[in-house]
């Protein structure tokens, strides 16, 4: 089978640089202009049947794909089971719910607040947590998600079963309204916050942080006698991701205008998580591509109804055997020699030989 | 008396009734290569554990440049200046020689996450000088040319020398080396004790532990014996090859003595 994700990097490395930039910037601005894509006949079959278009591109797709990123950071990067990452989702949701309807704060003032919420949470998760390992992490957060959900539901101040309605929009920014009727700004600024994580993941994964991530997705106890201060650095693969999962909420919340337990099911987790495996564990695009195409596919293909969900389990089920690593996997290609003087290091091999 | 780096106090090392370690004192002396040898399960790997951290003794105490170790974080034991390679090669797989090594050398960098988000100057300067120190080691090792290939598909010598330049990344005071000439032939074992002195000269402390007694003898300043998890013999190496006990541990007692 051909290898998509070497032969998509060979080319943008042979690239050079206004080549990259106009594709990036072509790229850029087709994805703008995706909400429009449905109002005309060449692009019409991307339109859902159904449910509207630019609706889906909001939610399902951008909270999605914004979501995947951020549990990529915890499964993929750092190799931490997350089974309840839907529980960060909620309390950016709830936080953005209680606040909007009760105070006087808007959406963008709320958006910090659900974040560092969030990320707290998956401190406070983390810190007794991460202690442990694989099956037995993914446990407990899976319980951690049912948990916030439950207190959700048997609680007065996130409405119980009912939820809250009539969660404002966020107020317009440089002339771009955000409503029901307007979904297109929803999903530029998803798309601003999803280019920010991918910016931010990027950085942290040539760096230190990424690293140590690295070493300790491959053998923690390793990277722990290699220095490596593991604890340390789960918690922040944590509650990074949980951060971003935070964010979602908030928007999410805006954007529906109302929240309720149901929304917020282990089925979101699952779906997530089938996102980053689906799209290629640890590597960005794969896991954008994943996020798109799950979340994008059971929208396009609702006119066959009940046999929706049955086709797309098979669909996953047949990528996954033909890839098991994922769409685009991770694994890194190696350059031999790529600091050049190859023939210093042949000489070099050579002597060895003798 | 020479000034000592690491010293074992009475440590004692149970797993349910079975000691590992029962009442070893043993010391390792600044500057010098010591060895550790002794049967198949005398507790030598039990030794390094002990010291990094992996298992926490049942008794005793271990001293690092005068200070205890018990109980401390292997993190911040490595942080502290001990640093090991493993008997079984334990590599980053997926990752380059050079990230190997860049990861053990983290270890006393200041920048964190903040830091490398922004590519602040430290983060950058410190990215830099790590990047710069990790080719050294490599180079030292004799295996830059590999520093772009990954781990796991080093060829077996490679791997087992990357380890060393891997925990040398650390920047440790003392190098424990487990087993590092285990599967080398004869000219790759003396090129290997070449290293091990250079390291030694190059101002690192060196315990090992080595099955090959003409490597040991060869290179070690001073050799201890362990059998059953008892320290049988401490000497320089000429007085420990003919001391009768060890002999006995490798060899079984001799017909007369029964």
């Amino acid at each position: 089978m051909i290898n998509l994700r070497d032969r998509g990097a060979e080319l943008w490395e042979n690239w050079n640089r206004p080549k990259r930039t106009t594709f990036v910037i072509l790229l850029l601005a087709v994805i703008v202009l995706l909400p429009f894509a449905g109002d005309y006949s060449f692009s019409s079959f991307l339109n859902t049947p159904i449910s509207s278009y630019q609706a889906v591109l909001v939610y399902p797709v951008g909270i999605f794909v914004l979501m995947s990123l951020g549990l990529n950071i915890v499964v993929g990067k750092s190799g931490l089971l997350d089974l309840g990452y839907v529980a960060f989702f909620a309390i950016g949701a709830y936080t953005a719910a209680i606040l909007g309807t009760r105070t006087h704060l808007n959406i963008w003032e709320i958006m910090p607040i659900g974040m560092g919420l969030a990320m707290l949470s998956g401190v406070l998760l983390g810190l007794p947590t991460l202690r442990l390992r694989g099956d037995y992490l993914a446990i407990v957060t899976l319980g951690f998600g049912e948990i916030v959900r439950i207190v959700a539901v048997n609680n007065r101040a996130t409405g119980g079963p009912n939820g809250i309605a009539n969660v404002p929009n966020p107020p317009s920014i440089f002339g771009i309204r955000f409503a029901l009727d307007n979904m297109q700004g929803f999903f530029w600024i998803i798309l601003v916050m999803i280019l920010l994580v991918i910016w931010m993941v990027r950085r942290l994964s040539i760096r230190r942080p990424g690293r140590a991530w690295e070493a300790i997705r491959q053998d923690e106890d390793v990277a722990m006698l290699m220095g490596v201060a593991t604890l340390k650095y789960k918690i922040w693969s944590f509650s990074i991701g949980a951060a971003i999962g935070g964010a979602a909420g908030v928007i999410f919340a805006s954007k529906s205008m109302y929240v309720a337990p149901d929304m917020f099911t282990f089925n979101i987790s699952v779906l997530i998580l089938s996102c980053v495996v689906f799209g290629g564990m640890g590597n960005i695009w794969g896991v954008v591509l994943g996020g798109t195409i799950l979340a994008y596919l059971p929208e396009r293909i609702r006119f066959i109804s009940n046999a929706r969900q049955l086709v797309f389990g098979l669909a996953l089920v047949i990528i996954m055997n033909v890839r098991p690593d994922g769409l685009l996997p991770r694994k890194k290609r190696e350059k031999l020699h790529k600091t050049g003087e190859p023939d210093a290091v042949a000489v070099a091999e050579g002597e060895k030989n003798v | 008396m020479s000034e000592r780096v690491l010293d074992l106090q009475n440590v004692t090392m149970r797993f349910g009734g079975v000691s590992a370690l029962d009442g070893v004192n043993f010391h390792v002396n600044k500057g010098e290569i010591c060895a550790l040898i002794g049967p198949n399960g005398a507790g030598k790997t039990t030794v390094f554990n002990v010291v990094t951290g992996v298992y926490t003794p049942t008794s005793g105490e271990i001293l690092f440049n005068g200070e205890s170790i018990i109980g401390k974080k292997r993190n911040v034991i490595t942080e502290s200046g001990i640093a090991r390679t493993f008997q079984n090669v334990r590599l980053f797989g997926e990752m380059t020689s050079l990230e190997n090594v860049m990861t053990a050398s983290d270890v006393h960098k200041k920048s964190g996450l903040v830091g490398a988000l922004f590519g602040t100057p430290r983060a950058r300067r410190e990215e830099r000088e790590g990047k710069e120190r990790a080719h050294e080691l490599l180079k030292f090792m004799g295996i830059d040319h590999r520093s772009d290939q990954l781990g796991k598909n080093l060829p077996y010598g490679d791997q087992r020398r990357l380890e060393i330049a891997r925990a040398l990344g650390t920047e440790p005071k003392l190098l424990l080396l487990d087993e590092p000439a285990a599967g080398f032939n004869p000219a790759e074992k003396v090129a290997l004790a070449e290293t091990i002195r250079k390291i030694r000269d190059a101002g690192y402390t060196v315990l090992l532990i080595e099955h090959d007694m003409s490597l040991i003898m060869g290179i070690s300043d001073r050799v201890s014996v362990l059998d059953f998890g008892v320290k049988i013999a401490d000497d320089i190496p000429s007085v420990v090859q003919n001391d009768p006990k060890v002999i006995e541990a490798y060899l079984g007692a001799p017909a007369d003595a029964s």
